[in-house]
Order: C-alpha cells, then structure tokens, then sequence
C-alpha cells in the first residue's frame, strides 16, 4: 500500500501494527555498512536528511554517536525550520540503531524508532518501528494526518485490509 | 468517529478472523450465512466476530426483507490510513533522499567504510 515513485520507493511499506506503534520497511541499493554510516555521520547526514527539494537544507547536525549520547537535527525548510533531537539508545553497526526522537515543536512527542538493517544479496533492507510513549502523542500526530487530508477510496482501503492482513 | 477510539479499532482488526471478514466486505455487502462459509466455524463463533467489528464501528449490520446483511464502515479504517499516512510523508521523502544520496556515495565509500573511523 502508500508507494511512491522514485528507485526502490514501490519497496516502501508503512504499517501500523497497534495503536501505538508504525512499521515501515525499505529497500536501498547499498550494503547496511554504507546504510549505517549515511544515518550516522554528520557530512552525510546533512546531504540527505529533510533535504527535500529546493529551500530545503540542515543547518545544525549534530551527531554524539555514543550510548546516551545526543542527537540533534534542524530542518530548514521554505517556510521556517523544524528541529528534532533525541538520544541513543542502542548502536550496534551496521546492523542495529535505537534512538529516541522529540520534535521540538512539541517536547512531550517522546517516540522510540528502532531501525535493523539487513543485507539481502547486497543491498539493505530497512526495518523500522517507531513507537509513541504515550496514547496522546499518538492522538496529536494522528490528528494532523488527519488535517492534512488523508482521503481514502475503497481501492487503497482495500489495500489497506490486505496490508494490516500481512 | 473519535481520534481516541483508534485502540478499539486495532483490539478488533487483532485477530485474523476478522480481517478476512473485512477483506471479503470491502467487495461489497455481505449476509451472516455468506460471511461464514470460508470459514469452518460455526454461526455463533462468526456472529461473535461480528459483534465485535459492529463495537468497533467497522462495520453496520441491517436487516433486509430476511436476511441480516453486513457492511464494512470506513471511518475506522480512514483513521488508521491517516496515522499511516502521516507517517508516510515523514519518512518516504526522507528515505528517497537517503536513496538518491547512497548512489552517490557508494563507489568511493565503499572502501573508505572498512577502515577504522576517523575522529
């Protein structure tokens, strides 16, 4: 269900798997090693990261790659900047990341995303959760799916059924 | 349909039994009898299915002339879309752009991501 088109974005998944908790799933034309170091260091974090068109860059990238260690990525975009940060969790490379993420706009959106990166002949498949402390957190993000207009046919809830089927 | 009632969604979309029945809706409406026949189940157990998706507002049930018909509600399931989907516009754009930039990266980091980190 919800592809897209560009390379490997039909292999892009996004499931909600319980009312707190968003899977996706992705395939990249890499081995996990590079997959891991693009995620992880700040001169590649910086060329890829929010940078999605033009007006679009990351003016601060800080990357503390320790257990405990912070993170903290701003986002500027035509209309302001947007600021995330967080902490790590867990860092097992090239295999494994767990860190914490706060949008800053609201400090209380505490989600937990935990990314395994698996080498399939070659290239990398991402696997990712991202999991939300609290039921309002949840609520507050669902909300503004909800605003931006998330219109379903019957075709994509269709899609939908045999997506959460899996 | 409130935004608090997606956990009641998620408790009734729990169980495979009743993501089929949904399944088999979403081609259109559907009497007790039809919606059990896949199933080796008896007409209790699958009315039980029913009652439980009916809760959760997934789907309505109306008699007509004599049979109870079924149909799948949308509301539910849009909420569920719209959780998904917002995620979706997080991460695909994110994750094209990590995509587009492995490209460019990978031949000559290739070598350089073997050896030890510099500081």
């Amino acid at each position: 269900m919800l592809a897209s088109r560009a390379a490997n974005s039909d292999t892009f998944t996004v499931t909600p798997t319980s009312d707190r908790e968003i899977h996706f799933s992705r395939l990249f034309d890499a081995p996990p090693a590079i997959v891991f170091e693009a995620m992880t260091r700040p001169e590649h974090v910086r060329r890829w990261w929010g940078c999605l068109g033009e007006g679009y860059s990351v003016p601060v990238c800080d990357i503390d790659l320790r257990v405990g260690g912070a993170w903290r990525f701003v986002n500027r975009h035509p209309h302001g900047e947007a600021a995330f940060h967080g902490e790590y969790l867990e860092i097992a490379p090239p295999s494994r990341l767990v860190f914490t993420e706060i949008f800053e706009e609201f400090p209380d959106s505490v989600s937990v995303v935990t990314t395994d990166l698996v080498n399939e002949a070659g290239k990398t498949r991402m696997s990712a959760t991202a999991r939300y402390e609290s039921q309002a957190v949840r609520d507050m993000v669902l909300k503004t799916g909800m605003e931006k207009g998330a219109a379903l046919s019957y075709d994509r809830l269709e899609d939908l059924v045999a997506t959460l089927r899996t | 349909m409130a935004v608090d009632s997606l956990s009641t969604t998620f408790a009734a979309l729990a169980d495979p039994t009743r993501r089929a029945i949904l399944a088999k809706l979403v081609s259109g409406e559907c009497s007790v009898t039809e919606l059990a026949e896949p199933f080796e189940m008896s007409m209790p157990a699958v009315s039980k299915h029913l009652r439980v998706l009916e809760r959760a507002g997934l789907i309505t049930r109306r008699h007509d002339a004599q049979w109870r018909r079924c149909r799948i509600e949308a509301a539910p399931l849009r909420n569920v879309a719209a959780w998904a989907e917002r995620y979706r516009h997080i991460w695909e754009g994110r994750l094209d752009r990590l995509d587009d930039y492995l490209r460019t990266m990978k031949p000559k980091e290739t070598t350089h991501a073997r050896k030890p980190r510099r500081k």
